[in-house]
């Protein structure tokens, strides 16, 4: 059994409503961020030990996507992350054997969307009920990468889902079921299902979100193919701390993709700018406290070279200059915005792409907030860095 | 210091020279500029010189130079520095000749911004210019370079993208007489304003055209020159400035302090200010580049560019013309050439030979700003000696 403090949700923009696309900036790595945050951002002092991600779509297999993970979350780099394959029934069964101080991130690139549970002392009680491992692969992707489809969908449901579910053998009907459409997790539901923005990995825990929602406790069901895993809700002592990063729905923008040579990257120089560029930190001076973005050798303000240490840096700020690039760029879509952003509080500046709005929508003046983002596929490399959110919030609202 | 003076000048036409290598177009613009010198000149005479090319097309640089004009026995120096490096190398071979070591020196300037296929040139030269972690990535092209500037120039200025357009229309209007010229044909304001968005606020009719092509003058010592010419002009001061290389690291925006500091350096060397200058050829690699250089170069006071131009002051007819050549714009910018093209341009007005010539001009500058807005130099000639 184990215990949730807080769970955080994460939509990117763009899609329909309950039907999100990821924008060309992200990746299962900044979706997992951005619901690793909403998480983290909901208790004063969270306390996480170690990360598990579950997801079907982790961006690299090879090359490692943990640093990127902890980097963005704000995590000491000294915590074990596991990268677990699977979808919704994995999440909850990582979930139900994590320990207290366990970060368990989903994310799932179609339909979009991420989620995280931090498990803690005390929180929602999320019990093990049944598990049935099944096999009807109608949906496979291997290590070629390229998904196929048995097109099949009443033998998916039929002799999948539906024949997993009904092995479970549950003594009562769940009250949300996550990785089946909405009509038919409504056959199995003992009340109207709760509809789901994803079916992957996350659905699990939007499922326990939705549960909250509900003001309910009672059997969650999480179905993949011919796999299902069931647990059950109990109150604890404490509520759930639930933080929901769902902007409105816009659809998605038009963009002119050009095909051209790969984008170089020096290894070199990304391990160089790594741990300021991922965590959002500037080289602060160790003689006279001068902020640098990014750290350099020698102090801009008294010319010291004596050295410098990381310090955070603000996620906030507004727009010094912004324009828009049309002109098609081989490698990256068009079109983009890019701003100078001055900082809040600090004497710093950064230049960033925009992210979360149509391209052109940004002026001087405009506030956001910096969220992590793939800025570009380097070679076959994310290369993460931060970007700009515009928002309408005023500088004193705290960022999640 | 011995007075330097230009004896000779000469290039090639600026356009797509598909037809032509870096190993063609350098040897026709030493060619050229040789067969401008008025009195002849001999090539065993030149003692060194200095080639300015921003990216390589055809390999080793100061060795295409020395192998394909045939000056295999004196020294040749690549100067790269960003869309300064004309002027740069003028800068140098000026040096040279004015420590006394060198009597006759020849400076060159070529790029070939149309040997790549146009996928990988943004990327490539992107490499040459921006951080290879921070901004490299972010997609940061030529036009948005100076369009991060721009943007702020007119939110802070008053000035407006007529007033831009303003600019381009007249450096066309110039170009229509410059058989060097790439772009001969006259636009109008609408015409600027309705053409597609490349950055904003920059359209297709702000920006320069991607340009092959090369450039030569000839500088010498006092003492020799009357060698070459009864009608010497005179290098009368040169400058280079430079900035932080990352634009967040730039605290004004509205202007370019390279420019500023060149600008400065250059006055102080030719003992004038910018009142006396009467021509000049200013870098217009995108219209509102020119406009906040007329203020960096003391052409106007801060904020003054959009009333300048407005009036006319920077036309063939004005009080002060500005790139009468056409400019970059509309003549053309093969970066390594670009400075030293600006150099031939002002000669032959000077001299009284040019295709906009103006009545008895006295004092010419030419100014580049490149790079990621973080390198400007300055010339100044004079037909004045002293």
């Amino acid at each position: 059994m184990s215990h949730l403090a807080a769970l955080g949700t994460y939509l990117p923009t763009w899609g329909e409503e309950q039907d999100r696309r990821p924008g060309p900036d992200e990746d299962a790595v900044t979706l997992a961020v951005a619901a690793g945050r909403a998480a983290l951002g909901c208790l004063d002092e969270p306390d996480v030990d170690q990360v598990v991600l579950v997801s079907r779509d982790l961006p690299l297999l090879e090359g490692g996507n943990a640093a990127a993970l902890l980097a963005g979350l704000g995590l000491p780099a000294d915590l074990p992350v596991t990268e677990q394959v699977g979808g919704c029934p994995a999440t909850l069964d990582v979930l139900t054997a994590a320990a207290p101080g366990t970060l368990v991130l989903a994310a799932d690139l179609a339909p979009a969307g991420a989620a995280a549970a931090l498990v803690g002392s005390d929180g929602l009680e999320v019990l093990p009920c049944a598990r049935r491992v099944g096999s009807l692969p109608v949906q496979s992707r291997g290590r070629d990468g390229v998904a196929r489809d048995y097109e099949d969908a009443r033998l998916g449901w039929d002799r999948g889902g539906l024949a997993a579910v009904s092995a479970l053998d549950l003594a009562e009907k769940p009250v949300v079921v996550a990785g089946a459409t909405a009509r038919q997790a409504g056959v199995l539901t003992r009340g109207p299902a709760p509809a789901l923005p994803v079916t992957g990995a996350s659905a699990a825990l939007f499922a326990l979100a939705a549960l909250d929602d509900l003001g309910e406790t009672g059997v969650a069901v999480a179905v993949e193919q011919a796999s299902a895993t069931a647990v059950r809700t109990g109150r604890g002592t404490t509520s759930l701390c639930l933080a929901r990063d769902e902007p409105a729905a816009q659809s998605p923008a038009t963009l002119r993709e050009t095909p051209g040579p790969e984008i170089a990257i020096s290894l070199a120089a990304y391990a160089r700018a790594f741990d300021a560029k991922l965590r959002w930190e500037a080289g602060a001076c160790d003689a006279c406290g001068t902020l640098a973005l990014p750290p350099r050798l020698r102090c801009l303000e008294c010319g010291s070279e004596e050295g410098w240490s990381l310090a955070p840096l603000p996620r906030t700020g507004s727009v010094y200059t912004a324009v828009t690039v049309h002109v098609p760029v081989p490698g990256l879509p068009t079109p983009y915005s890019l701003a100078i952003v001055e900082l809040d509080g600090v004497d710093v500046r950064a230049l960033v792409k925009v992210t979360g709005a149509p391209a052109g929508g940004t002026a001087i003046g405009d506030r956001g907030r910096l969220v992590l983002r793939r800025v570009a596929l380097r070679s076959g490399i994310p290369d993460y860095g931060y970007a700009l959110l515009p928002t309408d919030t005023d500088p004193t609202t705290e960022d999640i | 210091m011995r007075r330097v003076a230009m004896v000779g000048a000469g290039m090639t036409k600026f356009k797509e020279h598909f037809d032509l290598g870096i190993k063609e177009l350098v040897p026709m613009a030493v060619s050229e500029m040789a067969a401008s010198v008025d009195k002849g000149l001999d090539r065993s005479d030149i003692e060194a010189a200095w080639f300015g090319e921003l990216t390589t097309s055809d390999g080793f640089p100061a060795g295409i130079l020395a192998d394909s004009c045939g000056l295999l026995d004196i020294p040749v120096t690549r100067v790269e520095n960003a869309c300064a490096t004309g002027n740069d190398a003028v800068r140098n071979a000026m040096y040279a000749v004015a420590s006394g070591i060198v009597d006759v020196a020849l400076v060159v300037g070529a790029d070939k911004v149309r040997e790549s296929s146009s996928r990988s040139t943004f990327w490539e030269w992107a490499a040459l210019t921006r951080d290879v972690a921070w901004d490299y990535p972010l997609g940061l092209v030529a036009p948005a370079n100076f369009a991060l500037h721009a943007a702020r120039y007119l939110h802070e200025s008053g000035a407006t993208r007529e007033h831009m357009a303003m600019v381009a229309v007249k450096n066309h209007r110039h170009a229509l007489t410059n058989p060097k010229a790439q772009l001969r044909f006259e636009i109008t304001v609408e015409q600027v304003l309705r053409a597609p968005t490349v950055v904003e606020p920059f359209g297709l009719y702000d920006c320069t055209p991607q340009s092959d092509g090369a450039a030569a003058v000839l500088l010498v010592s006092e003492e020799v020159a009357d060698r070459y010419t009864d009608r010497p002009v005179w290098v009368r001061g040169v400058g280079l400035g430079l900035d932080r290389v990352m634009h967040q690291h730039k605290q004004d925006m509205t202007s370019f302090p390279p420019t500023v500091k060149a600008a400065r350096a250059a006055y102080a060397m030719a003992g004038i200010g910018p009142a006396d200058i009467d021509v000049a050829e200013v870098h217009d690699c995108f219209s509102a580049v020119e406009l906040i250089s007329y203020e960096d170069l003391g052409f106007c006071d801060r904020f003054g560019a959009a009333a300048l131009v407005e009036s006319g002051a920077t036309t063939f007819e004005g009080s002060r013309p500005v790139n009468l050549s056409g400019g970059l714009k509309a003549k053309g910018h093969p970066p390594g050439a670009t400075g030293v093209s600006q150099n031939v341009e002002l000669f032959e007005q000077l001299r009284g030979d040019a295709h906009n010539q103006l009545d008895t001009p006295t004092y010419a500058l030419a100014h580049n700003i490149g790079g990621p807005t973080a390198v400007s130099a300055v010339t100044i000639l004079s037909t004045e000696k002293d």
